[in-house]
Parts: structure tokens; sequence; C-alpha cells
């Protein structure tokens, strides 16, 4: 089992932080590659954020904190 | 939709599987970029996968390509190993471009992928070059130069086009249109409904294929690359294919049809490729299911190579900006170099201007892969100021080739020349119209050694004149602009005063290793001067003591050296001791023999022809009072240009220039 950690994308050339806008999972919840997992909010548009990996999620940050690109915001589980 | 089966199983299998290698790049660059380990701006080939794909299948291992910042389609169908296309993004020095690249700056000569440009349309330049370099050798080689619908409409594509077709060159020209050009819609940036459509107005062929189909692709395509391979010039291929999500990754998609975008994502070649190669019984569910395992393993693998190769060295900062290093004015560079000055046995009186004939005549003769492009330059004309007179009826029209009106084309095939090993000379009348091509001079001469790792090149020399109180020229004809090809690392800067520097540096130029800019005056062009016979070299980044003096320095270079050596003789007269330092070269700046003159007389004046503020003599004065603060006598004068465009007027362009008078008046009251 490895630790995949999922960070705050940078988006666009202008990005300095996101605001995650909504949770699609629940902690503990299994997730398959390409999954919609969760939304960040930028200045510009809304970003819908896509699970990299497959496995068991952990969600170390609730939706509605805003926070600098390539803060850790998940743990996947694979 | 003509079965896959046409173009042969294994081409068909062969082409599913490249596009499903292109596919698990694109997606395991996209999965970083959202995990948030990868940070950079991507730009997705989702869509496009099979026109790269299809084109990489009819090339052969010796093509060349040249494509934009949407790249991964087009890097991974040229053969460029993914482990190192991904290395590169990483940004490590297992990089096919040694990390300094980048994901917009990918390149990789051993696979024929020669140039990644950032910079919207400006390939096609470079990618004329490549084709002029295999028609002048001879060697077959084709070269496919990949840009968006949106790239089009940009100068460089329409000179570029222009000159293709006139010397038929054999190159292909991939017009990959995903109907966006970032947020904006192919409808709403071009009144025309077809790119193809405007070959027949360049007098080439043009065609129009599905890019979502390999069939159309390789059928459109063989034929294009045909005629380039079979020197009947070149082609204008748009392949559609739509884009399959927003410009970038993370990028918004509200510009799009949202309706339309989810029947292309359904309709996606990937899908229906996959799907015609199962019904058509060319291919087993099993062999599919085997090629796309083994790309995302593929994909998996270079992943952890990328991840784990090490980081780029911090003394990587000054490498690869020239071919020597120590050339740099800062950092481990000393800037100047200690050659001594040839001194050729047998000389000959003759004009600065006729000092640069005979050494291109010199070049053109002794070494078969130098040869001048630019507007005019062939017999009878022989130039403007008849600076290459007599070397086409010598030489030949393929090794002095007369131009369109088209500065980025004449540039750019420069660059793409050199980018195979030629010494390309091109002229650019004056100065001023450099302007009009400094995205091919700064952007890609001085930047691709540093970019591409120090896998490319550029050995040319760019031939310019700088114009300026000779009268009657005005505002833009008549400009110097050192400092801006200075400011530009990568480029080395040359400004001779005398006919023997005219030729012994021009010779230097055309056979240093990088881009070399040779700025040569007007009003040094009638001079005359004893020039040395044959080929001889005037080091690059050596300035010359023309007098020797201990009151004060008077440095200059081009025909600013007329002036201050005016006014060292006047000085002579009051009984004042001017040494005279003629600069020569500007990059690499020969800082050492300034400051060793200046620490004898105490005192500096440097005069040259371009606007003093932020002009070059900024430069120099500063880094004369950092080293010797405490050893001047004064403040260290600069002489420049007034802060106004050239005036038309005489006497307010003599008032302009910097002269004598002015020389002399701070020299005096320095010494006062
Ligand atoms: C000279 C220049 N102008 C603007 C840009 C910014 N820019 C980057 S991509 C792009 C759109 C280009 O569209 P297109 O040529 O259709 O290629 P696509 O991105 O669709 O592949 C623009 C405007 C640039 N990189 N270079």
């Amino acid at each position: 089992m490895a630790k995949m950690t999922l960070k705050i994308p940078k988006g666009a050339v202008s990005m300095q932080e996101g605001t995650i806008v909504e949770w699609l999972v629940a902690d503990g919840d299994k997730v398959s590659v390409g999954q919609h997992i969760y939304d960040i909010e930028t200045e510009k548009s809304t970003i819908e954020i896509e699970s990299p990996f497959e496995g068991t999620i952990k969600i170390l940050v609730p939706a509605g904190e805003t926070l600098a690109v390539g803060h850790p915001v998940a743990e996947i589980y694979t | 939709m003509t079965q896959l089966a046409s173009i042969g199983r294994s081409a068909a299998i062969g082409i599913y599987e490249t596009m499903v290698r292109i596919a698990a790049c694109d997606q395991g660059i996209q999965k970083g970029l959202a995990a948030g380990e990868l940070q950079f701006q991507y730009y997705p080939a989702g869509g496009q996968e099979a026109i790269a794909a299809t084109i990489g299948a009819l090339l052969d291992e010796g093509d060349r390509s040249v494509t934009t910042y949407r790249v991964i389609h087009d890097i991974v169908a040229k053969g460029t190993p993914v482990s190192e296309i991904f290395a590169e993004m990483y940004g490590k020095a297992t990089g096919c471009s040694k990390g300094k690249g980048g994901p917009m700056h990918l390149s990789d000569p051993k696979s024929g992928l020669m140039v990644t440009t950032g910079i919207v349309g400006a390939g096609a330049p470079i990618a004329n070059g490549l084709g002029l370099a295999a028609q002048l050798k001879g060697t077959g080689k084709v070269t496919v130069c990949s840009f968006g619908d949106g790239a089009a409409n940009i100068g460089a594509v329409h000179e570029a086009l222009n000159m293709a077709a006139l010397w038929k060159l054999p190159v292909v020209f991939v017009c990959q249109n995903n109907l966006y050009a970032e947020y904006t819609s192919f409808k709403e940036s071009t009144s025309s409904s077809s790119i193809a459509d405007r070959a027949q107005g360049y007098g080439m062929a043009g065609e129009e294929c599905d890019g979502c189909d390999p069939v159309s692709v390789y059928e459109a395509a063989g034929r294009a690359i045909d005629r380039a391979r079979t020197g009947h010039g070149p082609t204008l291929l748009e392949c559609i294919a739509p884009r399959l999500q927003g410009h970038a990754f993370g990028s918004e998609q509200t510009h799009m049809d949202q309706a339309q975008l989810e029947r292309d994502i359904e309709n996606a070649p990937l899908v229906t490729v996959r799907k015609r190669l199962l019904e058509e019984g060319l291919a087993s569910e099993e062999q599919l299911a085997v090629i796309e395992k083994t790309a995302a393993e593929e994909v998996a693998a270079a992943q952890a190579f990328a991840a784990k190769s090490v980081d780029l060295d911090s003394s990587e900062l000054y490498t690869e900006i020239f071919a020597d290093d120590s050339l740099l004015p800062e950092g481990p560079g000393s800037g100047g170099v200690r050659i001594e000055d040839p001194k050729p046995s047998n000389t000959t009186k003759m004009m600065f201007g006729e000092a640069v004939n005979n050494a291109l005549d010199t070049a053109l003769a002794s070494d078969p892969s130098v040869f001048l492009l630019g507007e005019d330059i062939m017999d009878p004309a022989g130039g403007i100021v008849k600076a290459t007179y007599g070397l086409s009826t010598k030489h030949g029209l393929d090794r002095v080739r007369g131009t369109p009106i088209s500065e980025q084309a004449i540039v750019g095939a420069a660059i793409g020349a050199s980018l195979e090993g030629m010494k390309p000379v091109a002229e650019i009348m004056v100065c001023d119209f450099a302007m009009v091509c400094m995205d091919q001079i700064a952007n890609h001469a001085a930047k691709l050694r540093y970019m591409s790792g120090g896998r490319t090149s550029v050995p040319i020399t760019i031939r310019m004149m700088s114009a300026g109180n000779v009268g009657s020229f005005g505002a833009q004809h008549s400009q110097s602009l050192e400092s801006w090809f200075a400011h530009t690392p990568g480029l080395k800067v040359v400004a001779p005063s005398t006919a023997f520097d005219a030729k012994g540096l021009l010779l230097s130029c055309i056979q240093d290793p990088d881009p070399c800019i040779s700025l040569e005056a007007m009003r040094c062009f009638f001079v005359p001067g004893d020039v040395g016979e044959g080929d001889y070299r005037v080091p690059i980044g050596k300035a010359a003591v023309r007098q020797s003096g201990t009151d004060v320095t008077l440095i200059s270079y081009s025909w600013g050296m007329q002036e201050i050596q005016a006014a060292a003789q006047t000085l002579a007269g009051e009984g004042v001791s001017a040494e005279v330092i003629d600069l020569r070269t500007i990059v690499p700046l020969d800082l050492e023999a300034v400051l060793s003159s200046v620490r004898k007389t105490g005192r500096a004046i440097v005069v040259h022809p371009a606007v003093e503020f932020c002009g070059f003599g900024a430069e120099l004065s500063s880094k004369i009072h950092e080293n010797l603060f405490a050893e001047l006598k004064a403040p260290v004068a600069r002489l420049g240009a007034r802060y106004t465009p050239i005036p038309f007027n005489q006497t307010l362009e003599n008032l302009h220039f910097p002269n004598a008078a002015g020389v002399l008046e701070k020299a005096r009251s320095m010494l006062a």
C-alpha cells in the first residue's frame, strides 16, 4: 500500500491559491482513477479535480478552506 | 470512412499504438498536475493524437520536426524516449533538454525534433531553414512543421509559407486545426473557412484532411511528404481535429460549445480508431489490451525515472549560453579573450565596405557550409551598399540568395540551416529592420542552445547596417540597437570601426559557434584602411588600444571611434594625453582592457552612437565605478545620443548624435 498525496494544483498561470468548494467523496471512500473528487475555485474559474489514483481517500482539509498552490489536501492509499 | 485496412494492418496497429502512448503520456502528466505534484502550464493534445501518430509513421528516422508548446503528441510520435520527455517536464538533468527547456521547449535532435517554440507561429521560419539545409546538402530529409489554427494568422507563418513555396523547400506545414486558439474559436479569429485554401495564394499545394481519421491523414500527409522528398516543394496540410478540453490543464471551458464538446469526447479518435480496428478484425481485444497496458507501464516507469533523477546542479545556471562559458559578462565568465590579434603579412588598402565584401568572399570560397541570404544581396544589385556585389555571380544564387522582404523568414531560415551545421550569414539591411524579426533573433537564435541543454546551437551571423549621422535617413533608418542585443543573453555583438576589423571580425563571426550580430556603420563604410589578405580572424571579445595615454581614457566602438579619435587629437594639442580604446566587441566584453586603462588614467568617458539613456555606456560606466571607485579621479562620463527619435533636419540630427566637441567638453571639465 502506497500513500499518494494530493496537493492544490496550479491550474492557471496566475493561480497562487485555491478554495476547496466541495468534496464529492467522503473520508474513507474508495475512489477510482478519473473519478471527479473535488472542485477548486480560483479567482478565474472552477477546476474539477479528478482522482489521479485508485484507492482509499483520506481528506485532510474540509471544503471552504483557501490554500496555497502545493498545499496537501488529501491522501490516497493505493 | 475508408477502412483502416486500406493503409495496411501493421501500419494501422502501429498508429493506434503511438496514439495510445501519446494518450498515456498526456494523462500521466495531467495526473501529476491534478495531484499538485507537477506545477507548470500544460497544453494537452487530447483529440490530436491521430495527426501526430500517422505523420510519425510516415516519416523516416532522419526527417525533422518543428512544433509548438502543444507538443506531447508530436514528440512521442517523433520517437523521443518517454523517460526523457518526463524528465524534462520534471526539470531534471536526464531530460531531453537537460531540464533547461521544460514542457514548452522540449527538443531532441536525436529523434529529429529540432525545435519546440512557445511563441505562436515562430517555428515556421525555422522549419524552412531545416528544409533549406536539406535542399542545399541534398540529404533528402523532409521537415514537418506543426502549428495551430491560431498560428495561421501570425505574420511569421505567412512569411515562411511564401518563402517555402518560392524556394520549393522540402517542408510540410501541418496546421493542426483544433478549432480553438486559447479562448477564441476558429470562426472568431479567421474569416476564411479554410486554412488549406490559402495554399493557392502562396503558390503551393494545399490539402485539408480529417485529423481524427488516420486514413485521411495517411493519404494526405503521404502525398505531402512524397512531394517534399521528390523536390516538388512544400504543402500546407490542414488537419482538423477538435480540442477535447480547455486550452491548458485547468483552463476553463466556458468558451467551448458544451454539447459539441461532449460529442467530440464521445467520438475521440482514440475511441473510434480502437473500435474500427476491432470491427475490421485488424486486431483482437487482447492485442489492444496489451498495447494499452504496455503504454501505461512505459509512462509509469518514465514518471518514476523522472521523479528519482537528480536535480540540476546550480552551476548549470551559467552553462550553455555560449559554447564557451568563460565569455559571459558575469558569473564564471571573464568576458574578454586574451588572444593575439592576427598579423597578416600581405595587406591591401580598401574601404570598410570592400573589406566586408572581401570577408564574405573569403568565407564562401573556403567553407562550403557558408551561405548568404538577404534582401537584394544578389547581383546585379549586390546589396544596397554593394556589400555583396559580385558574390552571387562568383558563388552562385544558391549560396548568395536574394530573399523576399521577410525578415522573420530570413533569420528563421538562417537559424534552421544552422541547426543542421551550416554557417548562414543573414543580412538585415539596416538595424532598424531588426525590430521586425526580434522574435527570431532574441527568442530563438539567442536561446536555443540554452533551451536545448546544449544539444543544439545556432552558429549564424546577422549583418546589419547602423546608419546614423550620415544625414537624410531620419528616425527609422539610422538607429544603433546594440543595447537591445547585448541585453539578450546568448547573442554576441560586434561593432567594428576599421576596415581591417570589419573583415577579421566578420570572418570570426561566421566561424563562431554562437549567433553573432555584426553592426556595420554606414559612416565607416567608405573609410579606407589596410586589410589583410586571406582568412584572418580578429578575436571576438578583445578591445584594441588605438592610442596610449595617461590622463583620460576615451572608450567607444563603431563610428563613435571617429569622434573620440578626433577629440584625442585636439586634446593632445592642449597637452592632454588621452588613451583611446576601441571596444570592437560589446558581447563578450573586454572589461579588462577598459579597467587596466582607467586604472592608469583615473578618468573615463564612454561614447556611443546609440541613445545614452539606458544605453550600453550606462553598463560600462557602472562596471568601471564598481571596480575602480577608489582609484577614479572623477566620475565616469557618458556621451550617447539624445533621448529623441533621430531627426531628419540636419541641425537637429547634429544635436542628436554625440560628436568630438561633446567629448572635448566632457574631457575638459573632467580635467579642470
Ligand atoms: C506570439 C504569441 N502570441 C500569443 C501567445 C499566447 N498564446 C499561447 S497559445 C495561444 C493560442 C494559439 O492557438 P493555436 O495556434 O490555434 O494553437 P493551439 O493552442 O490551439 O494548439 C496563444 C494566443 C504566444 N504564446 N505567442
